[in-house]
């Protein structure tokens, strides 16, 4: 009896089985699932913050402990702010309360009496040359740049201001008449200092002084070179650049440019008459930070910015583009101590801020309904001081990456000093004043021109491989083959890469000529052979199997190759004057690159045709047999048999594998980084390199700031490869599945 | 017992052994075929008459679809296959070394087991012969379609839809054009291989049918194991057994008297 009932407790060990099985195996599926979903949202997760705007939160408010404020300026902690006042006077004061310490904001710390007469006129340099300037009475200036002494007391850092004497507190005479002066402008660099100021005998003067050592007596003496520039009727605004290299001075919406050289001399370059039908009245003008775009206000409200742009009569101002900052008139424009982000205070008290390169409007209003009379951006732009009336406010500022849009990334972008609007993507130089430029088109362009290029080389081969090796090779040489090229498919890349750069590249450098001719003359040579067999009679056809044919065919194809490359110096000779590169550069005006599109059509073709290859191969040779045998029985070649019948057939498994290939080429990374030079052109000619997105983010990571927007720019670009891979393989797909649906067999 | 009786009775009978050139489609003499070291066809001579169906029967393995296959020389995608001996058309051995294989096949059309349309509308399916030709004029492919549908009794069925997708046709309907398909170019002889041993009863009945009406215009070989399709639709039945001819004779002769045992007992279902 208990013998002919099922045994419970072996059905109940196989269903644990099953469900184990079952479970684990959707347990895999879901892993891999949610693995790529991470990647996604991680990617996004750093991205996302590049794209926010501006946020400027209200701290705390207090009054103001000086009146008739000239200008105001934070130190880097933002825990101290200055004010100086028209008579004269520096004011340090606590912006926010502080361990440590008694401070209450707004409480006074310092004060100091900078002149002895009531001053003329004020200035201060661009705002990371911190210097403030007061002219007395009588054409001389008194010169200043607020220190700040940090200490640890008990761990906590202590910050002490000071006044800090430029010129141990001398003065410095500026106009050599002696009278008084009414616009001022000042910057130094190293041992010179520029002043340029309009009198009150409405002369506008240039004074270039430079400290010389008198190498007898070692004392310093200044050297003072003045001139006078050749404006009349009074001027609304004077500044010089920070480089000492130019003088720029404003009378109503005319705009002069004077260079000044390294002797002290001064030469009018530009002189241009705002369009006030177009561009409106200006009301105010600033230098950028970098000190390269000249900004203006304008009474209707917009803000235009202009730099020099080289034409044909050398570098000239020109007009670059606006900003519509408010509904009413610009009072007054704050730039950003490093970056090209500026904030606009209007008549009605409206504050706006904007990036100049992005075209970012990144805020425009009142900060929680307080008006800005003034306000100022500490050194490291996270505070924003605002003054209205005597009351002053204290904001935090949250703007990281005003640099970055949407459509700067994918747009042409008119940098400064540029000719046009370009793509560009060059993110670090050597210098301060360098603008990052982040333009993902250069990059993903030399991702789809290695890949194209890549492709040219590999498709035809190794489907052609990939075909002969299904269809035509017999099943025992077919058996050693089809290993043997997908085995190079685990060939590291880093291997192809640095032999693509270190010898390929020099070889097809060498040997230019040849490799042209292999590429024509191997074919020819192919269909040549095709041509002379066929001709032949039949009897010798008939014992000219596939087999015996390409036993001929190979070394024909060695030595057509070989000829080639003897060829090469005497094509370079006739043909080219002895030097290809040169012909190419100096007859067709086509760069030469000795890592260029070639090398990495070549070096990646090699690393992708295995992929195309397996693939490819698989799809053909899975094509029924039946179906290539109903052909033939119809009276069909095989040539004919294979055209008409199979590839239709395993068309879907072709296209997956070049769409499989052109995954592999667009995220390939080794190859591109050592084989391309690196260079973000954009330009389709073969002999020049590119830098794709995979190699870029391979190059520039290592060096970026963690949390800059170049990083979350390395990022973007991880998460356009992640969208081109996907787009790729997701067309392909379809593409696949509609073709299955048409041709596949049954 | 299954009891066999022709009903194939119309034509007259023909001396198969002395058949005139003029009766002769293909004349196959002592052909031998090894795969490898494996000897599967020994010693067969017969001729092919003309304008009639020739069935080859035999158990399994016994070498009749590898004759067949001899017959277009599909054999020679077969790496290891070797064929002695002739196979003549129009006095002509095919297996000469300046036959054109290709323009063999087209003469001696071929349909398999399975139905075996090309991934192509239906309209493409029957004229693929016609454009491996070079015929690519319109109105001559659409008068062949016609009457190759017309031929493989399919017309009726597809004429609003030729250019479907082959796929969509039913298993039956998918071996009439592949029929249609190999009668477009006009061959002299077709050889069919167990067409209708994928295909439902009904389906059976509409291919034997047309393979009747076939004959009027060309020459038919069938290879079947089904001995009641060789007696309804062939003239002449060969019967095989391990490799060797044993008996070719009329269809009405071979199963009312067949003068060998082995061929008895086949017909018979003493084995099979």
């Amino acid at each position: 009896m208990a013998a002919a009932k099922p045994s419970m407790g072996a059905s109940n060990y196989r269903l644990f089985k099953d469900r184990a099985a079952r479970w684990s195996v959707s347990f895999g599926g879901v892993m891999v699932l949610v693995a790529l979903l991470l990647i996604f949202f991680y990617l996004l997760y750093v991205i996302e913050p590049i794209f926010r705007g501006v946020e400027i939160n209200h701290q705390r408010s207090f009054e103001s402990p000086g009146d008739n404020v000239v200008a105001m300026g934070m130190e880097e902690q933002s825990e101290i702010g200055y004010q100086f006042t028209a008579d004269g006077e520096i004011i340090y004061f606590a912006l926010q309360s502080k361990r440590g310490t008694d401070w209450q904001p707004g409480q006074e710390l310092l004060r100091g009496q900078l002149t002895e007469q009531q001053p003329t006129t004020f200035t201060q340099t661009q705002p990371q040359n911190n210097r403030y300037a007061y002219a007395v009475p009588g054409g001389a200036v008194r010169l200043v740049e607020p220190k700040f002494i940090n200490r640890f007391v008990d761990g906590e850092m202590q910050v002490e201001p000071r006044i800090g004497e430029v010129n141990e507190g001398k003065l410095i005479q500026v106009d050599p008449q002696q009278q008084d002066l009414t616009k001022l402008a000042y910057e130094y660099d190293g041992e010179s200092k520029l002043f340029a100021a309009e009198t009150v005998d409405q002369r506008v003067i240039v004074n270039f002084i430079q400290a010389k050592r008198n190498f007898l007596s070692g004392e310093v003496e200044l050297d003072s070179k003045v001139s006078e520039l050749p404006i009349t009727g009074g001027i609304d605004q004077i500044r010089v650049t920070p480089d000492l290299r130019q003088v720029l001075v404003r009378q109503k919406n005319r705009f002069w440019v004077f260079d000044v050289t390294r002797a002290g001399t001064v030469r009018e370059r530009q002189l241009i008459t705002l369009d006030s039908r177009r561009f409106g009245q200006v009301n105010t003008m600033v230098l950028l930070a970098g000190a390269s775009s000249v900004l203006f206000g304008h009474d209707n409200g917009k803000i235009t910015q202009w730099f020099e742009v080289a034409g044909d009569d050398g570098r000239r101002y020109q007009f670059i583009r606006d900003f519509q900052a408010a509904d009413n008139a610009i009072t007054d424009i704050v730039v950003e101590y490093y970056r090209r982000t500026f904030y606009t205070i209007a008549e009605n008290g409206d504050v706006g801020v904007f990036h100049t390169t992005s075209e970012a409007e990144l805020y425009r209003g009142q900060p929680d309904g307080y008006q800005a009379d003034n306000l100022v951006i500490d050194p490291r732009a996270n505070t924003l001081l605002m003054r209205e009336g005597n009351q002053l406010h204290v904001f935090d500022l949250i703007n990281e990456h005003p640099e970055v849009t949407w459509s700067g990334l994918w747009q042409e972008v008119w940098y400064e000093g540029y000719p046009e609007p370009d793509y560009v993507w060059q993110s670090t130089s050597g210098s301060d004043d360098f603008e990052p430029k982040f333009s993902l088109v250069p990059i993903s362009f030399g991702t789809i021109k290695a890949a194209a290029y890549a492709m040219l080389f590999a498709v035809p081969i190794g489907l052609a491989a990939a075909i002969y090796t299904a269809y035509f090779m017999s099943p025992g040489v077919r058996k050693v083959v089809k290993p043997t090229v997908e085995i190079m498919e685990a060939l590291p890349t880093v291997i192809l890469g640095f032999l693509a750069g270190l010898w390929l590249a020099p070889v097809i450098e060498d040997y230019l000529p040849g490799i042209i001719a292999v590429i024509i003359l191997v074919p020819l040579a192919i269909v040549l052979f095709a041509l002379l067999t066929s001709k032949m009679p039949q009897a010798i056809r008939s014992r000219l199997t596939d087999g015996r044919a390409s036993l001929i065919l190979l070394p024909l194809v060695a030595l057509v190759g070989w000829f080639s490359f003897q060829l090469s110096p005497v094509i370079e000779n006739l043909m080219f004057d002895g030097n290809v590169r040169e012909y190419l550069t100096n007859e067709l005006g086509i760069t030469f690159d000795q890592r260029n599109s070639l090398v990495v059509g070549i070096a990646m073709g090699f690393a992708v045709i295995p992929t195309i290859f397996s693939i490819a191969e698989d799809a053909v040779f899975s094509v029924p047999k039946h179906l290539s045998n109903g052909s033939l029985a119809l009276g069909a070649t095989t040539w004919q048999t294979l055209t008409k019948v199979v590839l239709l057939t395993a068309s879907p498994g072709i296209f997956s594998a070049v769409m499989m290939g052109l995954g592999r080429a667009v995220g390939e990374t080794m190859i591109v980084l050592m084989a391309t030079g690196n260079t973000p052109i954009m330009d389709w000619n073969i002999f020049e390199g590119m830098r794709t997105l995979s190699a870029n983010i391979a190059v520039e990571m290592p060096e970026s700031e963690v949390g800059s927007s170049h990083y979350r720019i390395l990022f973007l670009a991880a998460f356009v490869l992640f969208v081109f891979t996907f787009a790729f393989n997701t067309v392909a797909e379809l593409v696949r599945q509609r073709l299955r649906e048409k041709y596949s067999s049954m | 017992m299954i009891s066999v009786t022709p009903t194939n009775q119309q034509t007259e009978s023909l001396d198969l052994d002395n058949l005139t050139a003029e009766q002769t489609a293909m004349e196959i003499r002592n052909l031998n075929l090894h795969y490898g070291d494996a000897q599967a066809l020994y010693d067969i001579s017969m001729a092919i008459p003309k304008n009639r169906v020739t069935a080859f029967i035999g158990p399994s393995g016994c070498g009749k679809s590898t004759l067949l296959r001899c017959i277009n020389r599909m054999n020679d995608l077969v790496e290891i296959c070797k064929v002695n001996g002739q196979i003549r058309l129009h006095d002509k051995n095919i297996y000469d070394k300046d036959v054109d294989v290709a323009e063999l096949r087209r003469r001696v059309g071929m349909v398999f087991q399975r139905p075996n349309p090309f991934p192509k509308s239906i309209y493409e399916n029957v004229v693929y012969g016609m454009r491996l030709q070079g015929v690519n004029d319109r109105r001559t492919l659409d008068e062949v379609v016609e009457r190759s549908l017309k031929g493989a009794a399919l017309w009726d069925e597809v004429k609003d839809r030729l250019n479907a997708s082959a796929f969509g046709l039913s298993g039956g309907q998918q071996q009439r054009l592949v029929i249609a398909r190999a009668i477009a170019i006009e061959p002299e002889v077709l050889l069919l291989d167990e067409p209708t041993s994928a295909l439902d009863p009904i389906s059976t009945l509409t291919i034997e049918e047309l393979i009747t009406e076939l004959k009027e215009k060309y020459t038919v070989v069938i290879v079947t194991h089904n001995m009641q399709q060789a007696a309804r639709v062939s003239d002449q039945t060969a019967f095989m057994y391990m490799g060797k001819l044993i008996e070719y004779a009329d269809t009405n002769t071979l199963f009312t008297t067949p003068t060998q045992k082995q061929t008895e007992d086949y017909i018979t279902g003493r084995y099979g």
